[in-house]
């Protein structure tokens, strides 16, 4: 396989390190489902057949970790972005989304 | 020297000039260079080369090519020496020196032969149903039995003392296979400007453009591929790979690819490897790989003298060599036509044409009309005659009439089979063409496209035509822009073809494998015992494994397996491969990776000065860290290590500690940050001040320990375990990157900037007092337990100074630039002379911190908790932080799990040791007895026995009670009581001076 | 000035340095490196104060830039190594520069961290294909290109000077000697005879 680093441009799946799905996101250690939340977040899997988001890293080139939408049916790799902007994104959207809940 | 009287006096590519001798067998003998050994055996008339795998039938030569099954020979001597080499591939040099296979005493007359007689033991599935029971006896009888007389080529058992190297190529169009369409494919990309790699197994180009002797535009074929080679060698852009196996197509664009540098030559040049493993990144491919001629299934149809029909025309047009003096030709297509224009050629007597089919076209009839060669249609050849080589064979026509004809060579064609595997080997699944009675590539992977016989365009003009289209396809798609090209002048030959998948009613095994040694009635036997999918067909009669890899029986297999279940050849099975196409060696893979260099090694500063003391190192991951410093006179390593132990805790000892990780981590968020990381607080770390810190994983259980300084406002450096400092780097960034981006800090790796050594003793602050620079103030009131700071030594190098112990002495760690460490190591142990001091290893540095019961990797184990290690009270529970939430799950702080405690021997001179089995007093040795653990034991010099720490159940509960160390791998059985997990200065006065 | 007595060591033992037209192979001892991180947010004002100070813009590519007696080689997002001989007035970046940015940028000394080394001539590309996998073709690497990856699998950070070709290359400094082990065994087709 290879990656189209945004940092570093196209190598070889040997430069990334796997880590896992990226589609979960940390709970809220303080809410009264955070046992429940933490263990779907660590441990729960549906593992579909088709396109996943995982976590790579870029182990041996630029040290950034990234997002990776993969199909592991043919380990086609739909799209690489970085990490942070993804991360940075969900959290302005969900920012976003508490105040117009707010609004209404 | 028998003289090599099947040569022909003119033609093929060969350099009559050049005279190569070679020895097959002890027996010498000349061919000429560009020889390979089975054209210089075939023009010396040796026509027997080996035996066959389970019956050990005589075989001899019967492709051209990597596809061969049957002459297999050990290529080399001694170490060199090379098992189950294809004499159709090797390239003969000269002093070359190879030998038959699985014979003896020698291959004419070869006494496990009578394997034949036991035919019905060695039918399919014969592994799986002779050797059932007892299994006991698999060992000892049936595997040296079965081994002994089944079987191949003899590996050397010596170390492989040929060098390889491994290399990445990158390319806009890699173009696989340098035959005609190949050749085609590049000269159209190259000459568009895209970079392109052609890469060709032969030692020459031009594949079957010259094997076959046909003419491109009015000249001979070898004209046009000369004058294509001499185009390619003028493109800049372009790289020209002969010897070279593409053996895999991996995702992304990615292929496996192994040059054969010096295999041709009989030593490799100087600075040059014998093989070279190319890892190839290309943006589109060509499979040009041509295609593989299948033979004819019928009785004894792998007696030496039995050969392909395209084999024969390459050996009379590439090699110049007479195949045999009589030959009769059975086919089932019209490249009979060409087979019989090179026989004529080459001046063999051509007995007969015998074709399965009615009628054969009419360029056929031709070419046989022409010189009034014998035609029999509606014919099949029954069986041959002949044992060590063919005599005759006997021809049978549709009405049942028999014949005889005496002959030397049988020319077969079945049929061809496009080299399809490359298209395959990421699961694109292939389809069938009936026109031509094989498969040919289906879907293919994204850029990968194929020209020529390997997508089924049969034909001279086809391959050329396909070639030019998908070399400038692909080039557009790297971003080039192709010219139109121009297909040069040539005619296809007829590829008429009708099936015929076996020729029953023979007198004598009809193979389909013959490398396997797979008769048609193994396939009838497999079908009767239910294992009719291809996949259970390979498994139960290993049809199409080894070194071939089928390929000239998969098709054949398919088709008769489908004639007799009924079902449709594409329904039965398909001819899926996986990589590699042909073998790859070991030593290929491994490149310069051998030996000490099968992994980096890291020094530590030290490590010269270390060296030149003698110390004996350890790996500690990639790290090789002196182990301990033996002296004169020691006579054992506990001997030398006790010493160490001794010194630092009566006088001062040095150790290398430069290999923990060191993180420096900055920002205004750095406190937050680190906060979140560590399961106790940190921002109310004072500047100045350094703390121990546990890191946990999500699900609660320790990661990695280390301790945490802060050296500003805004800048901590932490340590980490000296195996962990990579892991723990990539859990930071992932932190910093991903849960926490909001935050400000940044972090960058300083392990190896500083060469950091452990001062440790009750003289250690006298030994730096001697080496700092005297602006700096050390007394234990300016510089406490826990302290640190940045400092100068020796006259005015940078240093940072942290006053941690490890070993619960009075202890430093005073880190320099590592480009002092060398020379500071070298002033310690001068200025410390008379203070007794020495250095000392990771095995001390191991006594000590199981002395102070410190948790190290064997207690980090993955699988514990704070809780377990003792560790609970540090666990903050005012802040949030990674493995909080899981690590308070019910079963992680239940008080039954195993925990940290001490353990000595009730007779104090027992030994110890680790991974023995905790279990009550009095219980028997049951798993369900089982209590925990010892992980780390050590001869404690200070008190003088044994001691180790382990992991109970209800441990801390249990202090005075006696257990069983129960170790049945080593014997052990020993009762230890159980203490707390510190054996020394348990109120910790020594480390504060 | 450290006292005299007190030598620096060289990361590479084992190096032989090589001189030819083909391939020369050169340790880089000497160099004084800083990294420098920009804090959240502060990019711009590190670019402006580099800008100022050595009048080069910081590259937000892998690429290299040279100016005002430093050089700065792109090693990540907002992440960058400067570096400079250390010369007899023993010049330290890191002080340098820290004070240049701070509380912008975090400034880290790597001068012992890490080892370099130059490889110049007409086959370097050929030697540097042995280990790294990192098309160094001048079609696809820029001449002041740089790239962060690794050699036989020792991390690196590579960068171009010039189109001799001559490529510098920085490793972490424990790795030295297994590098220089690589590389002699990529390069003695090319040494040998
Ligand atoms: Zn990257």
């Amino acid at each position: 396989m290879r990656f189209n680093c945004p940092c570093c441009g196209e190598r070889g799946a040997e430069e990334f390190v796997y880590h896992g799905d990226a589609a979960a996101t940390r709970p809220d250690a303080n809410s009264p489902t955070a046992m429940a939340d933490f263990i779907a977040y660590t441990y729960e899997r549906t593992n579909a057949a088709g396109v996943h988001r995982e976590l790579w890293y870029h182990a041996a080139g630029c040290h950034l970790w990234l997002v990776v939408a993969r199909n592991v049916m043919n380990h086609q790799i739909i799209s690489v972005a970085r990490a942070r902007d993804v991360a940075l994104a969900q959290t302005a959207q969900a920012t976003c989304g508490a105040q117009s809940n707010g609004g209404t | 020297m028998p003289f090599q009287r099947h040569r022909m006096p003119v033609g093929g590519l060969i350099d009559r000039s050049r005279k190569i001798r070679f020895a097959f067998d002890g027996v010498n003998y000349a061919g000429y260079a560009g020889d390979t050994l089975a054209s210089a055996l075939l023009a010396n008339g040796v026509k027997l080369t080996g035996r066959s795998f389970k019956y050990h039938r005589p075989r001899g030569i019967m492709s051209a090519g990597s596809e061969e099954p049957n002459a297999l020979v050990e290529l080399r001597t001694g170490a060199y020496r090379e098992a189950n080499t294809k004499a159709t591939t090797i390239e003969i040099f000269e002093g070359l020196k190879a030998s038959s296979q699985n014979r003896w005493p020698s291959l004419a007359f070869d006494v496990m032969a009578i394997n034949s007689l036991l035919s019905p033991v060695f039918v399919a599935g014969f592994y799986y149903k002779t050797f059932m029971w007892p299994a006991a006896l698999w060992e000892k009888l049936y595997e040296p039995l079965i081994r002994r007389a089944a079987g191949l080529g003899r590996a050397s058992a010596q170390s492989d003392p040929d060098t390889y190297e491994k290399a990445t190529a990158f390319c806009d169009v890699l173009v696989i296979g340098g035959g005609p369409a190949g050749l085609s494919a590049a000269l159209q990309a190259g000459r568009s400007g895209a970079r392109v790699l052609l890469a060709d197994e032969n030692a020459t180009l031009g594949g079957r453009a010259i094997d076959d002797g046909a003419d491109i535009d009015g000249l001979p074929a070898a004209q046009w591929v000369s004058s294509a080679i001499t185009e390619l060698a003028s493109l800049k852009n372009v790289r020209v790979f002969k010897r070279t196996t593409v053996f895999g197509a991996y995702d992304g664009g990615t292929f496996g690819a192994v040059e054969r540098v010096s295999d041709h030559l009989a030593k490799a040049p100087t600075g040059q490897p014998r093989q070279r493993l190319w890892h190839v990144v290309a943006k589109q491919s060509i499979v040009a790989a041509g295609a593989t001629e299948r033979p004819i299934v019928f009785a004894n149809n792998d007696r030496p003298g039995v050969m392909l029909a395209g084999a024969v025309r390459t050996y009379i047009n590439r090699y110049g060599v007479r195949p045999g003096q009589r030959a009769v030709v059975f086919a089932n297509n019209d490249y009979a036509a060409s087979t019989v224009a090179s026989l004529n050629k080459a001046g063999v007597d051509v007995v007969a044409l015998v074709d399965s089919r009615e009628t054969p076209s009419e360029g056929v009839r031709a070419i046989l009309n022409a010189r009034g060669t014998r035609l029999i249609s509606s014919a099949v050849i029954s069986s041959v005659s002949g044992k060590l080589r063919v005599k005759g064979v006997t021809v049978r026509t549709a009405d049942g009439r028999t014949e005889t004809l005496a002959c030397d060579l049988v020319a077969m064609s079945g049929g061809w089979t496009p080299n399809i595997q490359l298209t395959t080997h990421l699961g694109g699944k292939p389809v069938w063409l009936d026109a031509i009675g094989s498969f040919v590539p289906g879907k293919l992977p994204p850029g990968m496209s194929a020209a020529g016989a390997a997508s089924g365009a049969m034909g001279l003009r086809d391959a050329l035509e396909s070639g030019l289209a998908s070399g400038s396809a692909a080039a557009r798609a790297a971003g080039f822009t192709p010219a139109a090209s121009v297909v040069p002048r040539v005619e296809n030959d007829s590829s008429a073809f009708a099936p015929l998948w076996r020729v029953d009613g023979g007198r004598g095994k009809a193979f389909v494998d013959m490398q396997n040694d797979v008769a048609v009635g193994d396939i009838e036997l497999a079908n009767r015992e239910g294992f009719r999918s291809v996949e259970h067909l390979k498994r139960y009669t290993t049809l199409g494994m080894a070194t071939d890899q089928g390929r000239t029986a998969n098709v054949n297999a398919l088709a008769i397996m489908a004639g007799l279940t009924g079902k449709p050849i594409p329904e039965t099975g398909m001819t899926m491969a996986r990589p590699p196409y042909t073998p790859v060696a070991i030593g290929a893979f491994a490149g310069h990776h051998r030996g000490k260099a099968f992994k980096a090694t890291r020094r530590p500063p030290s490590y010269a000065w270390s060296k030149e003391q003698g110390a004996v190192f350890v790996e500690t991951g990639l790290w090789l860290r002196p182990g301990f410093f033996p002296r004169a006179g020691e006579t054992d390593w506990l001997q030398t290590v006790t010493r160490e132990v001794n010194t630092v805790r009566n006088a001062v000892g040095v150790c290398d500690v430069s290999t923990l990780g060191k993180i420096d981590v900055q920002g205004r968020d750095a406190a937050a940050f680190l906060d979140k990381l560590y399961m106790n607080g940190m921002k109310s770390l004072a500047i100045g001040r350094a703390r121990y810190g546990c890191m946990l994983r999500e699900d609660g259980m320790l990661m990695d320990d280390g301790t945490v300084a802060r050296l500003g406002e805004n800048h901590y450096v932490v340590t980490t375990t000296t195996a962990n400092a990579v892991k723990v780097s990539q859990h930071m960034e992932l932190c910093q990157q991903w849960l926490w981006p909001e935050l400000d800090v940044q972090m960058i790796s300083a392990t190896e900037q500083w060469a950091q050594y452990a001062v440790a003793g009750p003289k250690s602050r006298g030994l730096l007092q001697r080496v700092a620079d005297p602006a700096f103030d050390i007394s234990d009131a300016a510089f406490p337990y826990m302290q640190s700071g940045v400092i100068s030594v020796l006259g005015g190098i940078k240093a940072r100074l942290f006053r941690l112990s490890f070993s619960g002495e009075r202890a430093y760690e005073i880190a320099v630039p590592a480009r002092f460490g060398d020379a500071l190591i070298r002033r310690l142990m001068e200025a410390g002379k008379d203070l007794g001091v020495c250095a000392y290893g990771t095995e001390a540095l191991g006594v000590m911190r199981i002395e102070k019961g410190h948790i190290s990797g064997p207690e980090l184990n993955g699988t514990t908790t704070p809780h377990d290690v003792g560790l609970s009270g540090m666990v903050s529970t005012k802040k949030d932080f990674i493995g909080r939430v899981l690590g308070g799950r019910p079963g992680l702080i239940d008080p039954d799990r195993p925990a940290l405690v001490g353990l000595r021997p009730v007779d104090r001179t027992e030994r110890l040791r680790s991974g023995a089995h905790f279990l009550g007093r009095h219980a028997s040795a049951t798993a369900g007895n089982d209590e925990g653990h010892m992980t780390s034991v050590a001869y404690s010099p200070s008190l003088g026995h044994w001691i180790g720490l382990g992991l109970l159940k209800r441990g801390p509960q249990r202090t005075g009670e006696i257990v069983r160390a129960y170790d049945p791998v080593r014997s052990g059985d020993t009762l230890v009581e159980v203490v707390a997990p510190c054996f020394i200065d348990t109120a910790g006065e020594r480390l504060r001076g | 000035m450290a006292d005299q007595a007190l030598a620096a060591q060289s990361a590479f033992s084992e190096l032989k340095p090589v001189q030819s037209a083909a391939l020369s192979i050169e340790v880089r001892d000497g160099l004084t490196i800083a990294s420098i991180a920009a804090g959240k947010g502060k990019a711009a004002d590190v670019r402006a104060v580099m800008q100022k100070a050595f009048g080069i813009d910081l590259p937000d590519r892998p690429l290299r830039v040279e100016g005002g007696g430093i050089s700065v080689i792109w090693h990540g997002p907002d992440q960058w190594l400067a570096i400079a001989p250390r010369g007899a007035g023993d010049r330290d970046l890191e002080s340098e520069l820290a004070a240049l940015l701070d509380g912008i940028a975090a400034v880290t000394d790597q001068s012992d961290g890490r080892a370099v080394v130059r490889l110049s001539g007409s086959c370097v590309r050929d030697v540097l294909a042995k280990g790294v996998p990192v098309d160094l073709h001048a079609s696809a690497f820029a001449s002041n290109g740089v790239a962060i990856t690794h050699a036989s699998h020792i991390g690196i950070v590579l960068w171009q000077i010039d189109e001799t070709p001559t490529f510098e290359i920085a490793l972490f400094r424990s790795f030295a000697d297994s590098f220089a082990h690589w590389l002699a065994h990529a390069s003695v087709e090319f040494t040998a005879g």
